[in-house]
């Protein structure tokens, strides 16, 4: 069997880790100073201030070419989701006013509960 | 044996073939990989309980015939999603905890909306923690509720701990929880107080957006998203590998955006002030001063943490009042602390043999 010291595609693959550690330890090191804290926190600034205007800017666009923006789709996700779980405790309700007098579903919201009565393995000598 | 070169003649023709292979497959699944969808993850069969603008409570379904006692309230990060803890069967935590026999309930975050800019840290911990509680109480019929809480969701339930000290949380586990934020060296010099105007960013901006969130995480290794696309070229013809590379990184970049509010009083009280580690942290009025929580608490920390380093997290376990106490440093990272392979074998069984006899 090779070397794995000889072997090229195991020193390739060292080679990158090595070179993401170091490139790493190295950022972290210039990250570490105040000149860069104040260089990306001018720029920082600067982009966001920029990047709420254009989002400002786009919202307006989609507006007016009658289109929903990125955030109206991400509400209506979420809006669905919401209904979603209201429509699953209007089931779990409706099951529960039922009285459970139709088998529900296996796994359904209204399934009976397992009871609370398990022991940790130790104590009731249940293997793990 | 070639002693000179240490390298044996007769598996080259092997290795050559076997690289072949892989060449060839590099190209017919790298098509695939950009032509199909990743996996379908957070799949574990739940009921959404309550919704309420930004929070989410969800109860999965009890897969064992017995359950314990004292169900389970997870408490997730504000800056990511769920879904880190229910990747796909077989690596999801919450099915690890369905089938060790607990009730488990999430408290997970989704995309505070433009309105939701003046949420405070009052609202998670004196609000929607508590009306998650006494949901869990209400659904479960118990009284005692477990609170798990992961990274920012650990100082959340802290907070909540230490306000809350009377009941009704019965264990507290917190996964790499900062509390000495003056060891988040580059956080620390990113929201530099002499450069970095929160006031000027949040008033421009109104919620903090998910991209500059990543980035700062992104920013703590810069050289490791290159990296990894090398490494998963390398490995495209391994199924296994590409899996699990697109579920870890699909919820990397799932990054959420952060309240407004909630992020200025987080640079101004926790990074420029150090109010929990210095014992003046207070909420809406009321200290929260966690030497008041004395519940049973085991604390989850990774050797290799880079976004939470290990000095912040340590000084926890010294602090907090609780005298069944524990702390765990397990090798990883802050992710593979409480997910994946590494976590499967380390911190999932230990905190499964803490959890059990104190679930009853």
């Amino acid at each position: 069997m090779a070397d794995k010291s000889n072997d090229p595609v195991a020193m390739w693959q060292n080679m990158i880790g090595e070179m993401e550690k170091g490139f790493n330890a190295f950022a972290n090191k210039a990250m570490e100073s105040p000149e860069f804290s104040k260089v990306v926190n001018q720029v920082g600034g600067v982009s966001a201030g920029a990047q709420r205007q254009l989002g400002d800017m786009m919202e307006k666009y989609l507006v007016n070419m009658n289109l929903p923006s990125r955030a109206q789709m991400a509400s209506m996700a979420e809006r669905l989701q919401g209904i979603e779980g209201q429509l699953n405790e209007i089931k779990a309700l409706l099951h529960q006013v039922h009285g459970n007098s139709a088998a529900p579903e296996a796994g359904s919201p209204a399934a009976p509960r397992p009871p609370r009565t398990k022991r940790p393995p130790s104590a009731g000598g249940e293997p793990k | 044996m070639n002693v000179a070169a240490g390298l044996d003649l007769q598996s080259i023709p092997d290795r050559i073939q076997a690289e072949v292979q892989r060449a060839i497959q590099r190209s017919i699944k790298g098509v695939e990989y950009f032509a199909s969808s990743g996996p379908s993850l957070g799949s574990t069969p739940k009921d959404i309980l309550h919704v309420r603008g930004t929070m989410n409570l969800y109860h999965y379904r009890p897969v064992s015939d017995e359950i314990y006692r004292v169900p389970i309230l997870i408490v997730m990060a504000t800056t990511n999603r769920g879904y880190i803890l229910d990747m796909v069967p077989g690596q999801s935590f919450i099915e690890f905890l369905l089938k060790r026999g607990y009730d488990v309930y999430m408290l997970d975050w989704s995309a505070p909306k433009p309105e939701e800019k003046s949420l405070r840290i009052e609202d998670y911990v004196l609000d929607f923690i508590p009306d998650c509680v006494r949901r869990v109480q209400r659904d479960s019929g118990e009284t005692d509720v477990t609170v798990i809480g992961y990274c920012f969701g650990g100082v959340l339930s802290l907070l909540y701990g230490s306000i809350f000290a009377d009941g009704p949380m019965k264990n507290l586990i917190c996964f790499t929880t900062p509390v000495d934020f003056r060891e988040m060296k580059l956080f620390q010099n990113f929201s530099d107080k002499r450069y970095f105007d929160v006031d000027r960013l949040i008033d421009s901006v109104g919620n903090v957006p998910p991209e500059m969130i990543l980035s700062s995480f992104e920013m703590l290794r810069p050289a490791s998203r290159a990296a990894s696309q090398v490494q998963l070229w390398e490995n495209i013809w391994n199924d296994e590998y590409v899996k699990s590379y697109r579920m870890f990184d699909r919820w990397a970049i799932d990054t959420l955006p952060l309240a407004g509010e909630y992020f200025r009083q987080i640079t101004k009280d926790l990074m420029w002030e150090n109010k929990l580690y210095n014992d003046v942290m207070s909420v809406g009025g009321r200290k929260a001063d966690i030497s008041k929580i004395t519940v049973p608490m085991l604390h989850g920390v990774a050797e290799h943490d880079h976004i939470v380093p290990y000095d912040a997290a340590k000084p926890l376990i010294q602090k907090i009042g609780s005298t069944d106490k524990e702390e765990v440093i397990l090798k990883g990272g802050h992710v593979s602390l409480v997910a994946g392979a590494n976590a499967i074998k380390r911190l999932w069984p230990k905190l499964d043999s803490w959890l059990c006899e104190r679930s009853i």
